[in-house]
């Protein structure tokens, strides 16, 4: 209940941000925008129309055009929550340890690792909450208006919710060691970029240079830390398979989850190490 | 039996790039604080007072040493339960009003369900807070914000309460209310650990009173014993004082000054006031007045601290 308590008021500190509040309006335009533009011909109840317009699938594939819009939806929703969930949470760890607040904290019986787990845990929450309100809301008009609905699509916000929880473990640990919330948010906007470079190393880094340790190195960073880019890659897979780009036609590969998993354990392990020896 | 008991605590922080440059902030503090007093702690700014109260909460770790609060090591989220405290320039969330921060502080120390929406509501109004527990605290003048955190501090009903300048801010009445509400909780039974740098406060309500000064206790007693000085009088004369009286009074005394018709004298014992004054008569002055002369607190403060500088 005492972890609770810090994990809830995590959570409102969080969708109150502003950057949140206009993902939220944001959000809720793309939701209203659907519900307009989507419909079923009278026609052909078969035929999905675009603002009254018969939606006419191009080479999409084994893909149908309801999983093409959802796939675009779900992975433009989820890189834009990246940015405005790092902007707006980023610098709650920071200011849970500023002076005149870490110290009322740690005087209550809490222990420390608990006590950044939940505030971790309530960052997240917190983007988790506005996404999955954009999730269902979408959802919700897909399956009222055209009869869809896709379970995948749900599952696969969850997914991103996750990988967001995971990659938070990046922003804790430079939160505990740097105190500052501008240093964060930097230092996890640098390392979405990183984890884009590492996840397709073989096709630029690699070429960079040509020795072997050189790309071991590589190799161990990307497998060490977690793999951002490669999991919101396979949240979008869930949905279904996209027939074009670099990654067309792959299968959903839950394997970027299990090592972000264990490099995020790790990396949440060293923060509290670091959090617990520190005096304030 | 001390309800805290620390044992020869250091504290040397490290600072500089690579840690070399090292700054000591307790040296080999001892003390102990009785069950239900209210102690004081006093000291100039950087005297490591606030680190000694952190050091106690487990905020700040210990160089070496140790302490043991309620037969407890330092550490142990059990003695938590039975800390309340009260940091200086604390800050808490400003989208809050008066009454969701007590709440949500209330939570952190484990009460839940109407046991803690009543105990925050009688918090509220113990420290005359009841008419603005709706409104954010972005909205609170700093003495209601110390106010606030003082019922933050009592919400689990502490054994022992830490208060690091718990009237900063508060206005005279308000600082007033403070002191009696501390006496009352004295009254309870609480132990209260003062760090104030309003000396004429520690002194107004202190049972015992510990100076740091650069990381050492330099004295620890009751007021009164810090206060006491060797017995000093001042005598009022109708004349100015001749040498030949002053060497006639002189073996008598510890200390001797003249300030202008005025005598201060130390002595060992009232015996020896007796002689001084029959030597003064024996000189054809009369005694126009005669005065016992104490320190206050601020003024054995300053004078502890001064002696040590030199030293």
């Amino acid at each position: 209940m005492r972890y609770f308590a810090m994990f809830l008021l995590t959570i409102r500190e969080a969708v109150l941000r502003g950057t949140l509040l206009f993902y939220f309006v944001v959000g809720n335009c793309i939701i209203l925008f659907f519900a307009f533009a989507l419909g079923l011909s009278p026609d052909d109840p078969s035929m999905i129309t675009f603002f009254g317009n018969p939606l006419t699938p191009r080479n999409l594939g084994n893909i149908n055009p309801i999983e093409f819009i959802l796939i675009q939806v779900q992975r433009s929703s989820s890189s834009s929550i990246l940015l405005f969930g790092v902007f707006a949470v980023a610098g709650l760890i920071p200011s849970m340890l500023e002076k005149g607040t870490v110290e009322v904290y740690l005087s209550k019986p809490l222990s420390r690792g608990a006590l950044l787990l939940a505030r971790s845990f309530g960052a997240s929450a917190g983007v988790a909450v506005n996404l999955l309100y954009f999730a269902v809301g979408v959802w919700l008009v897909f399956g009222l208006k055209l009869g869809v609905w896709n379970g995948n699509f749900l599952l696969s916000f969850v997914a991103v919710c996750a990988s967001f929880l995971l990659f938070f473990s990046i922003v804790a640990i430079a939160g505990v060691i740097t105190k500052s919330a501008g240093f964060s948010i930097m230092l996890a906007f640098l390392y979405t970029f990183f984890s884009s470079a590492l996840e397709s190393r073989e096709m630029f880094l690699f070429k960079i240079w040509g020795n072997e340790i050189y790309h071991s190195a590589l190799d161990v960073l990307y497998y060490s830390t977690p793999q951002l880019s490669s999991m919101l890659e396979n949240s979008s897979r869930i949905i279904g398979n996209l027939p074009i780009g670099p990654n067309a036609n792959q299968p959903f590969d839950p394997l970027p989850f299990v090592y972000s998993l264990l490099s995020a354990t790790v990396l949440y392990a060293l923060s509290i190490r670091y959090f617990s020896k520190q005096d304030y | 039996m001390p309800i805290v008991e620390t044992t020869s605590i250091f504290k040397t922080y490290r600072s500089g790039v690579f840690k070399r440059v090292t700054v000591p902030a307790l040296v080999d503090v001892s003390l102990s604080v009785d069950s239900g007093e209210i102690f004081g702690l006093l000291g100039p700014n950087g005297a490591g007072k606030t680190t000694f109260i952190k050091i106690l909460l487990s905020i700040v770790h210990p160089t070496t040493g140790g302490a043991t609060i309620l037969g407890e090591t330092l550490g142990s989220l059990k003695i938590k339960e039975k800390i309340g405290y009260l940091p200086e320039n604390h800050r808490y969330p400003q989208f809050l009003t008066g009454y969701q921060t007590l709440h949500f502080f209330g939570g952190l120390s484990g009460l839940t369900g109407p046991a803690l929406r009543d105990r925050a509501l009688s918090l509220l109004d113990l420290v005359g807070l009841s008419e603005w527990k709706k409104v954010k605290i972005k909205r609170y003048s700093k003495g209601m914000l110390q106010r606030l955190g003082l019922a933050q501090a009592l919400l689990n009903d502490p054994e022992i309460l830490f208060l690091d300048e718990p009237t900063d801010g508060v206005d005279p009445v308000g600082r007033k209310e403070i002191r009696d509400l501390l006496k009352d909780l004295r009254k309870q039974g609480k132990t209260i650990f003062l760090n104030s740098h309003l000396l004429s406060e520690v002194e107004a309500i202190s049972d015992r009173v510990a100076i740091l000064n650069k990381g050492k206790v330099l004295k620890v007693g009751t007021v009164s014993e810090i206060t006491s000085r060797a017995l000093e009088y001042e005598l009022r004369l109708d004349k100015t004082v001749s040498e030949s009286l002053k060497s006639l009074i002189l073996p008598h005394t510890t200390s001797l000054k003249v300030e202008g018709t005025s005598l201060i004298v130390g002595v060992k014992d009232q015996e020896a006031l007796n002689t001084i004054i029959d030597r003064v008569r024996s000189e054809g002055i009369h005694l126009a007045g005669l005065q016992e002369r104490k320190s206050t607190l601020e003024e054995s403060f300053i004078e502890l601290i001064q002696a040590k500088g030199q030293a």
